[in-house]
């Protein structure tokens, strides 16, 4: 690989200004990769058009999501306090006073992004990027042109839209995006979308108090999850007080005085013979479409480049970040897989090992990445999903084990909630290849089970373990 | 071939009993039963139902003696009645109670002051604990296995003798037999005490004692609590989260045989938090005052040769001073089975053989076992199985993890960082480790400084991890997971080469970096 030049200024020739590695988004795996790139050696620049952090820290997210799922859990403690003998405990919810210690809090964290970067000696370049016609790659800001051997597109991504032309009215709805910048808890709220963004959004929504209604294409949500997760979920949402809305679709949208009227069309798609009905809810003050998310790539003047993308317009790269042009990279959420940002971190930490310190080998593995959804309870999951593990290795490979309880805190409350959780198992040896569960403390459990299977453990390993008691993670190793 | 000899029937002695009728055998082939479990607790219904289920014969003996202060409780034994199980519903009430000073924080806002009601914690408590003692005999009835509520003890190494309330004696006859009697609360005998029914519970290791100030709060169901060292920690820290005043004292160290770093950042976080410690007292006598409120005077130890007379009036006492084993009216000795001169447990191989070969003990009973359920249900099921013939396999009692429940939880698995250090050496290990804040702290604006993550490795090779300790809110939840790959021969870049999962506080575990032996500041920033 080649040597890092000793100097740590980048060097600036006519008007190009080079480095060793000049990345294109300050998101998660922007940041990270060029942090560990500068600690390496190496000159680095990062370009971002809006606040540093990215999806996850700087503008909405993560830390918003976070924020805003703990505030609802506060909700649903309250309701269990009389149960657990406290007097007096009926609260009301301010959303502004949350919304403003949420913000604070969003902008100490750009500073620590500013401060580490600034430490780093990073080079920030504020702006739109965009490749320009030269034959080596360079990216031009504000009219000022850069270039590196290793260049770094980690845009990220937007949420995606539905056009007035497809659904009239559309445009009058918000994303996730302006979930945050809501000033107030909408009396009621329609959510469309089955995804994790659509239900977790629609569990905060509904335990600070707005009315809640979800609106869902098909008979359940998170359909890419494990089965189980997908039945219990849809469940808990209803269970929940969650006005869902099966097989349905947004027709159109209406402004009234009183608020947005939705019309919807509901069809159960597995019955070729069954009429579309139409439904009408009204008097709604706050529309979000959560239908999936969109790469940001247009504008970077990508065709010209060489890059190819996929249908859906994501950057396509091979294992090690490489896309189909030399000496450009891509990763995290422009590329369109296991969206998170600790894989874009991993992913950018990765690269910079393999491009400055002769790594050649180095990069990251995308099987058995843990994800939590905060949902209410939360779902934790990693792996595969019984029907994957079924469809790569058939039925009788397969062996998946179940537990469905009630934690011991909703023993003594009145209202309730279960734990489901699912071990999925391949060959003789059971090896655990999914975990798939959802109840109170499953997002703090998660993380030491995905060290373990990341190791290869089996059944008789989780079942060799003490179980650590009482607690609800102990099922996991005392499943029969 | 054996019967049971004339004298049991009734003929003995001057004093007559009423004898019930022994029930017949039948599948047992010469012994009523394949087996005979003393003890229905959380090793001994274990190991019957097991046994049950594999198609032995078996029957339990349960008795609860009632305690000092009349206390009695049903099946289940110490976790279930006495235990973990209270005493997780009285630790979360005590969270729900710091989650609304933090509720204000997020935009909740309480009008008027929240009080906490203890009788209605503790009727609720209640009721579920006899849910699950009734819970128990449904599942032991339902398994087939034959529940005597009698005490037990041995006449010799196949017969037991049972003798319930009301004085009926029976006899059963084994092949082999399970000691499962678990511990009992160790009172405090060195000193002076008036108000005997103030006296309370105990723990392990006899170090920490709880002293309770509060107002006017009956803390009677407090009593027989818990089962180790943390127990005095954990019911000073559930006192003080559901409004009470609460202090501690202590002889020595806490949570002696824990680590000690992690044993402070405990403490810390209590006495931040408003907890009285008095460190190196020794308390000399407890007595019952005219108002009902109870003087206790203590010797506070501040050197060898300067030693301080104190004194000051509680409402209750709670003693938390270790635990003693439940060998007494066993017969024990008689038979031939031998006891461990120092703590008094059962002298235990590792398969669980006491000195009389068809006779075992499990659990707290047991001569150098962790006073855990977890690990008297797992040996209580493997001895099931072994006795059965269907395994040879032996209980495994390293690396088991374990949780303190105290108002900052304290999880761990693995060896304490002195322990790794007196076994490998102080240079021939490392320690990672990182302070950082949980994400829900930090609206609340709470203090996160206690907050830590610590992973002891081999310094060699591959750098396997030894030791895993973690203290924040949910650390039973946390540890099971890392528990398995600890199991599963976890190394330092396994644990790195993990995602994290965004955000938890889980995923410190697999971030940390910085070790004690670079000296840098171990305080996580930012994302």
């Amino acid at each position: 690989m080649h040597k890092l030049a000793a100097a740590s200024h980048p060097m600036a020739s006519d008007a190009v200004t080079r480095f060793d590695f000049l990345v294109i988004g300050g998101g998660s795996g922007g940041l990270a990769g060029a942090r560990r790139a500068a600690e390496l050696g190496a000159t680095c620049a990062v370009i971002e058009n809006n606040r540093l952090g990215g999806t996850c820290g700087g503008n909405v997210f993560h830390v918003f999501w976070k924020v805003m799922w703990n505030t609802s859990v506060h909700a649903e403690y309250l309701h269990d306090h009389a149960d657990y003998g406290f007097e007096g405990a009926q609260a009301h919810f301010s959303w502004q006073l949350i919304k403003n210690k949420r913000d604070a809090y969003v902008s100490h964290l750009n500073q620590i992004y500013r401060n580490n970067l600034d430490k780093a000696r990073i080079q920030t370049i504020q702006g739109n990027a965009r490749f320009t016609d030269d034959p080596e790659p360079t990216v031009e800001v504000s009219g000022k042109k850069y270039t590196a051997p290793h260049i770094l597109i980690a845009t990220g991504g937007h949420p995606s839209t539905v056009s007035d032309e497809d659904v009239p009215g559309a445009s009058l709805g918000i994303t996730s995006d302006g979930f945050f910048e809501l000033e107030s808890c909408p009396r009621h709220s329609v959510l469309v979308g089955a995804g994790y963004i659509a239900v977790e959004m629609a569990g905060i929504l509904s335990s600070l108090g707005s009315k809640t209604s979800l609106i869902i294409r098909h008979d359940g949500v998170l359909r890419n999850f494990d089965a189980l997760i997908s039945s219990n979920c849809t469940k808990e949402l209803e269970n929940s007080g969650i006005d869902l809305w099966r097989n349905t679709q947004v027709k159109s949208v209406q402004k009234t005085e009183q608020g947005l009227n939705i019309t919807l069309g509901t069809k159960d798609v597995k019955d070729k013979d069954a009429k579309e009905k139409t439904d009408r809810i009204q008097g709604v003050d706050c529309l979000l479409w959560a239908i999936g998310r969109e790469p940001n790539t247009a504008g970077l003047n990508l065709s010209q480049m060489g890059v190819k993308l996929d249908p859906k317009g994501c950057i396509v790269v091979d294992e090690f970040q490489n896309t189909t042009r030399q000496g450009i990279y891509a990763l995290g959420d422009v590329c369109g897989k296991a969206l998170l940002t600790p894989v874009a971190i991993a992913a950018g930490r990765k690269l910079a090992h393999r491009l400055f310190e002769g790594k050649a080998e180095s990069k990251l593995d995308y099987t058995n990445i843990p994800t939590v959804v905060f949902t209410h309870p939360p779902i934790g999951t990693i792996g595969l999903t019984e029907d994957e593990a079924i469809r790569s290795w058939g039925k009788t490979s397969v062996k998946a084990y179940t537990t469905s309880f009630t934690p011991m805190y909703y023993t003594i409350t009145s209202r309730k909630t279960k734990c489901v959780m699912k071990l999925v198992c391949v060959g003789k040896e059971e090896k655990v290849v999914g975990l798939h569960m959802q109840g109170p403390g499953c997002d703090e459990m998660l993380q030491g089970f995905a060290v373990a299977i990341k190791m290869g453990a089996t059944k008789a390993d989780f079942d060799n373990t003490i179980a650590i008691h009482p607690t609800s993670s102990e099922e996991l190793v005392t499943m029969r | 071939h054996q019967t049971p000899p004339l004298w049991l029937c009734g003929l003995r002695g001057s004093r007559r009993r009423r004898v019930a009728a022994v029930t017949p055998s039948s599948a047992a082939g010469t012994h009523h039963y394949d087996l005979v479990v003393i003890g229905g607790g959380s090793g001994g219904l274990a190991c019957s139902r097991e046994a049950a289920q594999l198609g032995q014969k078996v029957a339990v003996l349960d008795h609860v003696q009632p305690s000092a202060r009349g206390t009695a409780w049903g099946l289940g034994g110490t976790c279930v009645n006495v235990g973990c199980i209270p005493k997780k519903l009285m630790h979360q009430a005590a969270l729900l109670g710091v989650a609304m000073d933090d509720a204000g924080k997020f935009g909740w806002s309480i009008p008027g002051p929240v009080s906490h009601d203890w009788s209605t914690l503790a009727q609720a408590v209640q009721n579920y604990v006899k849910s699950l003692n009734w819970g128990h005999r449904v599942q032991l009835q339902d398994r087939k296995v034959k529940y005597f509520n009698t005490r037990g003890s041995l006449l010799d190494r196949h017969t037991v003798r049972g003798l319930d309330a009301k004085g009926t004696e029976m006899t059963l006859t084994a092949r082999n037999i399970v000691i499962a009697t678990g511990g009992r609360p160790r009172y405090p005998t060195h000193m002076f005490i008036h108000a005997w029914t103030e006296v309370m519970f105990g723990i392990f290791n006899k170090v920490t004692f709880a002293l309770v100030k509060s107002h006017g709060q009956n803390l009677s169901r407090m009593e027989d609590c818990g089962a180790s060292v943390y127990v005095g920690l954990e019911c000073a820290g559930l006192l003080a989260g559901i409004g009470l005043d609460a202090s501690v004292m202590v002889r020595s160290v806490a949570l002696r045989g824990f680590d000690q770093q992690m044993a402070q950042l405990v403490t810390g976080h209590m006495e931040a938090r408003g907890t009285r410690f008095h460190w190196g007292c020794v308390p000399t006598s407890v007595e019952k005052l005219p108002s009902g409120l109870l003087q206790v005077k203590w010797t506070e130890v501040r050197s060898d040769l300067e030693r301080v007379e104190r004194e000051d009036t509680f409402s209750s006492v709670l003693w938390a001073i270790g635990r003693v084993p439940e060998t007494t009216g066993l017969n024990l000795p008689q038979v031939g089975v031998q006891l461990h001169p120092d703590t008094g447990k059962i002298v235990v191989a590792t398969d669980e053989r006491t000195t009389v070969s068809n006779v075992y003990a499990i659990g707290d009973v047991a001569e150098g076992r962790p006073e855990l359920t977890p690990t008297a249900v797992k040996a209580g099921k493997l001895l099931a199985r072994r006795l059965a013939g269907q395994s040879n396999q032996l209980m495994d009692y390293h690396s088991v993890p374990t949780t303190v429940f105290t108002p900052l939880e304290y999880g761990c698995v693995g060896l304490s960082e002195e322990s790794a250090e007196s076994r490998y050496g102080k240079d021939n290990i490392e320690v990672y480790h990182a302070f950082y804040k949980p994400l829900e702290f930090t609206i609340a604006e709470r203090d996160a400084s206690h907050c830590y993550v610590k992973v002891v490795c081999d310094r060699a090779g591959v750098q396997r991890v030894l030791g895993l300790h973690f203290t924040g809110p949910s650390a039973g939840e946390v540890i099971q997971g890392f528990a398995v790959s600890v199991r599963c021969g976890l190394t330092y870049a396994q644990l790195r080469d993990t995602v994290g999962i965004h955000p938890t506080c889980a995923e410190e575990l697999t971030k940390i970096h910085i070790t004690k032996r670079s000296g840098l500041d171990a305080t996580v920033t930012g994302c």
